[in-house]
């Protein structure tokens, strides 16, 4: 492998994709026209939980507003889980029966405008027999106010156990610290909603979808069962997506609706979604609830974590990851790189009365190692040492990789307690600690906060068999063509909708081919024009997608040395690639790929009679060496100033210490890794989609969700490790998601360690003011019982 | 239902717009839906997120609070009015350079937004450019990159005057 060439793995190369976007010409669903396209939109339900009793549609609007009773032969999406004990629920694209969750759509109305598509649906009339809401997911469990899905007589999705004896611990473990932790309701909230825009083409027999989807053949797989077409029959088309971070990552009801619409209608539909309706009607994530006690070494060296966890899913299993992957998920990796003897954790995955959840960047990865890592912060409290110390003497060491943890998590490679001593050392907590003890002159606490976090990226089969979810990750297949005039075109299954794959895999193009990544055309997001991909997920593309355009990459030099040698007549294995050419090894004899390409298509008669007709387009595929996924991780270490009379923290010093393996685009790593944290920001201190005890959503607008701007987010420093992971086409792993894991363990371990001396602890996020207000009344009452 | 439609006149992009509309048709949904300038991209409705921002006579604007009926004799200038103003121009070289935009949604509204900061507040501190960013949201960057692409601009534009 060459390193750090100038264009290819390793270089900071700035965007192709740029330039449509900095003209306002990037394609979004909203942005695309058809003549005669109608709008939709639907008519919500406006309670959590009701039986409904009857739906009158608008007089004289009765052939422009749908309900399910319409949409004849349409299957209701079911995502179901293999893991034992999983209870299926059917979701209907339109409610039938009952509805049970504010927002769910209950009537498609269908009008020119929007705006007089949003009258009709005013209009609707629905007779609701209200039912007691299920709201908080440990109750919904415990002491069920209501059944949300009558038929399970519980209100669990699925309940898992890594079981173990804790009794010895029990008995004779020095530290014991049990806490009861919580993680925020969340709203994804990328700056573009979710889009549909449905035509039906008679010639071809095939529903054309336009949606804002991160894994559109795997839309088209559920789309394919919803409405009982043949695959061939819909073509899923996601154009520039903005934003997603696991919130398009799922078969919308609307998208199942719509086709049906555009079919029946013969006209082109769209649905575009409105920020109310994305706050209160679709999917929210990563609420959790813990009780874990932890047992350790009096010098803080783990024995067991014995954990209850509880995911609030909602009311319905989603399309393709179900209501289960998160809590099960848990289960799975909250011990993450943590070295210990026991574990024992119970999982439930509990249905309330609000919409269902999906997985958003890190997945259940944000919300463990906040636990796991507030625990550790109270075990060093205990242990009077300091934090990162109690890190140090339990994470796996260097030379214990490939490592297997106690859930048999393989970890692929690392040095993870040299990313804390680098994250101490950039922070210089010596300084910081000597300053802690004043305080700031005006008055504020200081608080030094550190996580460490590992992150499983390009997940293979091994990893998603056993959820037995309506999706499996394989082998990855990119077709590539080079073309009459030599540029290179590479098509892939997923879609970058920010990942910056147009630039990256350009690159893994030049670093295999040696063809300027300016000549190379990456074609994503299209079923009709790709092989078919479980999409972009999980920190997948480059590992998965980089290695299988590499692979593809290699066949075309083949094919290419083939080509050149028989015209230049040499032998294959004295032809080199590079520079967009094919030349003699120590020559200067040589052809360029375009003129390689061009007599290929174009001038047959000068090849040899003999020569191989295989051609200059191949479908090729790519799978790790191993598919237990990669590992990247990394320390964030941080400062906060803590006014304890607002309960404002401000965020004085910021440092990440992170491991990618190798880097294919540091500019584009970089990116990942502030992105995610500015998100990760947002969970720690502003984000919180809250409910009232009716299952009213209490934030319908971005001025009571709050979201992190420019003034709340600061500018972190990041340092790079790099451990190449064994198993992959250059050493790189996903590192997509890890930004957004860390920054609400560490910044609520540095709140805690400025509340410390007040003897105040913070169990929830997001630290609010009003929380962190309250932790310290509470502190104070304690004190003066 | 039936909405009395009122008749308006108004510059978009140095074109004379006149068109009988309904009153609740905002700016961005008129721009968007009649005239297909698609560039100003629609994030919130409801004046948060700063993705529709424009400039109304010369001042940044958001297009989703502002009634299409009220630009009576408005000039109206969105991202692809600005194509060839020489700050764009710059400012686009330092988007991509710094690395000042990932999905590309927030970027025309961020854009227009940053030539403001770059125009009226030349010697803007990165504090105070934070400050004028915070009517504009992002959800991919963290705002590292726009942040250091208005402070490019305004150091070429420093060494160019």
């Amino acid at each position: 492998m060459k390193s750090s060439s100038t264009q290819g793995v390793g270089a900071r190369l700035a965007r192709k994709e740029d330039d449509r976007y900095l003209r306002g010409q990037g394609e979004f669903v909203g942005d695309i026209h058809r003549p005669g396209m109608l709008e939709v939109a639907f008519a919500r339900s406006p309670v959590a939980h009701a039986r409904i009793v009857s739906i009158e549609k608008p007089a004289g609007a009765e052939d422009r507003v749908f309900t399910m009773e319409d949409l004849r032969g349409v299957q209701p999406i079911r995502a179901i889980s293999g893991l034992p004990g999983f209870k299926p629920s059917d979701l209907w694209p339109l409610a039938k029966d009952k509805v049970r969750h504010v927002g769910e759509p209950v009537a498609m109305c269908v009008a020119a405008t929007r705006a007089e598509a949003e009258d009709l649906a005013a209009q609707v009339f629905v007779d609701y027999e209200e039912l007691p809401a299920v709201v908080d997911m440990v109750q919904a469990r415990t002491a069920p106010s209501a059944l949300v899905h009558e038929h399970w007589g519980d209100n669990v999705f699925l309940e898992t156990l890594y079981d173990d004896d804790l009794s010895a611990a029990k008995a004779s473990a020095p530290i014991q610290i049990r806490r009861h932790i919580r993680t925020a309701r969340q709203s994804m909230a990328p700056m573009e909603g979710r889009g549909v825009l449905c035509e039906w083409n008679t010639r071809l027999g095939q529903l054309e979808m336009y949606s804002s989807a991160q894994m559109p053949h795997i839309n088209r797989a559920g789309l394919s069962e919803c409405l009982g077409l043949d695959q061939g029959a819909i073509r899923v088309i996601a154009p520039d997506v903005g934003g997603g971070f696991g919130y398009k990552g799922i078969l919308l009801s609307e998208e199942i609706c719509l086709g049906w619409l555009a079919r029946n209608l013969h006209k082109p539909v769209r649905w575009l979604e409105d920020r109310r309706e994305q706050l209160v009607a679709s999917t929210n994530c990563r609420e959790h609830d813990y009780d874990i006690t932890v047992y350790a070494e009096r010098d803080g060296k783990l024995i067991g974590i014995d954990c209850d966890a509880t995911v609030d899913s909602g009311a319905y299993s989603l399309y393709p990851f179900s209501a289960c992957l998160e809590a099960a998920q848990v289960g799975s990796i909250l011990p993450g790189p943590y070295k210990m003897d026991h574990y024992r954790c119970h999982t439930w995955s509990a249905c309330t009365n609000k919409p269902p959840i999906l997985p958003y960047r890190g997945v259940a990865r944000t919300g463990v190692c906040f636990a796991l890592e507030l625990m550790l912060d109270a075990v060093a409290r205990e242990a009077n040492i300091e934090p990162f110390e109690v890190r140090l003497r339990n994470l796996v060491q260097p030379h214990e990789m490939p490592f297997d943890n106690i859930t048999k998590k393989h970890f692929d490679s690392g040095d993870y307690p040299e990313s804390v001593r680098q994250a101490i050392s950039a922070i210089n907590l010596p300084a910081w600690r000597e300053k802690q003890k004043a305080g700031l002159p005006d008055g504020r606490r200081i608080g030094i906060g550190l996580s460490v976090y590992c992150e499983q990226g390009a997940h293979g089969t091994s990893v998603y068999a056993g959820w037995g979810i309506p999706m499996v990750p394989g082998h990855e297949q990119c077709f590539a063509r080079l073309s009459p005039d030599g540029v290179f075109e590479v098509r892939i299954g997923a879609q970058s909708h920010g990942q910056s794959l147009e630039t990256t895999l350009a690159q893994v193009a030049n670093e295999i081919l040696g063809v300027d990544p300016q000549n190379v055309r990456v074609i994503h997001g299209d079923t009709g024009l790709t092989p078919y991909s479980t999409g972009t997920w999980g920190s997948r593309c480059m590992v998965m997608s980089g290695g299988a355009v590499a692979t593809a990459s290699k066949e075309i030099a083949v094919r290419v040395k083939k080509i050149a040698g028989k015209i230049m007549e040499v032998a294959e294995q004295d032809l080199v690639l590079e520079h967009g050419a094919v030349r003699v090894a120590g020559t200067d004899r040589s052809m360029t790929l375009a003129e390689v390409a061009h007599i290929w298509y174009r001038k047959p008669q000068l090849l040899p009679a003999d020569v191989d007709p295989a051609g200059l387009e191949v479908t090729a595929g790519y799978k790790t060496l191993r598919d237990s996924g990669t590992f990247s991780y990394a320390c964030h270490a941080l400062v906060i100033a803590l006014d304890t009379a607002l309960g404002h923290s401000e965020i004085l010093d910021y440092v990440i210490v992170e491991d990618g393996g190798t880097l294919v685009n540091p500019m584009v790593v970089d990116g990942q890794i502030y992105g995610g944290t500015a998100q990760g920001i947002g969970t720690a201190l502003y984000e919180e989609m809250p409910y009232d005890s009716e299952g009213q959503p209490l934030a319908s607008t971005l001025a009571d969700y709050m979201l992190p701007g420019p003034t709340e987010v600061p500018e972190p420093r990041i340092v790079h490790m790099s451990t190449p992971s064994p198993y992959t086409e250059f050493g790189q792993k996903g590192i997509g998601e890890g930004g957004a894991i860390a920054p609400p363990a560490a910044i609520i371990n540095a709140i805690n360690d400025a509340l410390a001396p007040l003897g105040a602890e913070l169990t929830t996020s997001p630290a609010s003011p009003r929380r962190v207000l309250a932790a310290i009344e509470a502190a104070r009452l304690r004190q003066a019982a | 239902m039936a909405v009395n439609k009122k008749p308006v006149s108004f510059q978009v992009n140095g074109r004379t717009i006149q068109a009988t509309l309904e009153p609740r048709l905002h700016l961005a949904d008129f721009l968007r839906d009649h005239e297909h300038l698609t560039g100003t991209h629609i994030g919130c409705e409801h004046g948060v997120c700063g993705a529709c921002t424009l400039e109304i006579d010369g001042v940044p604007a958001r297009a989703c609070l502002t009634y299409t009926v009220s630009c009576e004799g408005a000039e109206v200038r969105t991202i692809e009015g600005l194509e060839h103003d020489p700050v764009m121009v710059q400012l686009r070289a330092a988007f991509t350079s710094e690395h000042a935009l990932q999905c590309g949604y927030c970027t025309p509204g961020m854009l227009v937004t940053a030539r403001d900061i770059v125009l009226r507040l030349p010697d803007a501190d990165e504090a105070r450019i934070r400050k004028e960013l915070s009517g504009n949201l992002c959800r991919c960057t963290g705002y590292v990159g726009i942040v250091h692409a208005i402070q490019k601009v305004q150091q070429q534009r420093k060494v160019t005057t």
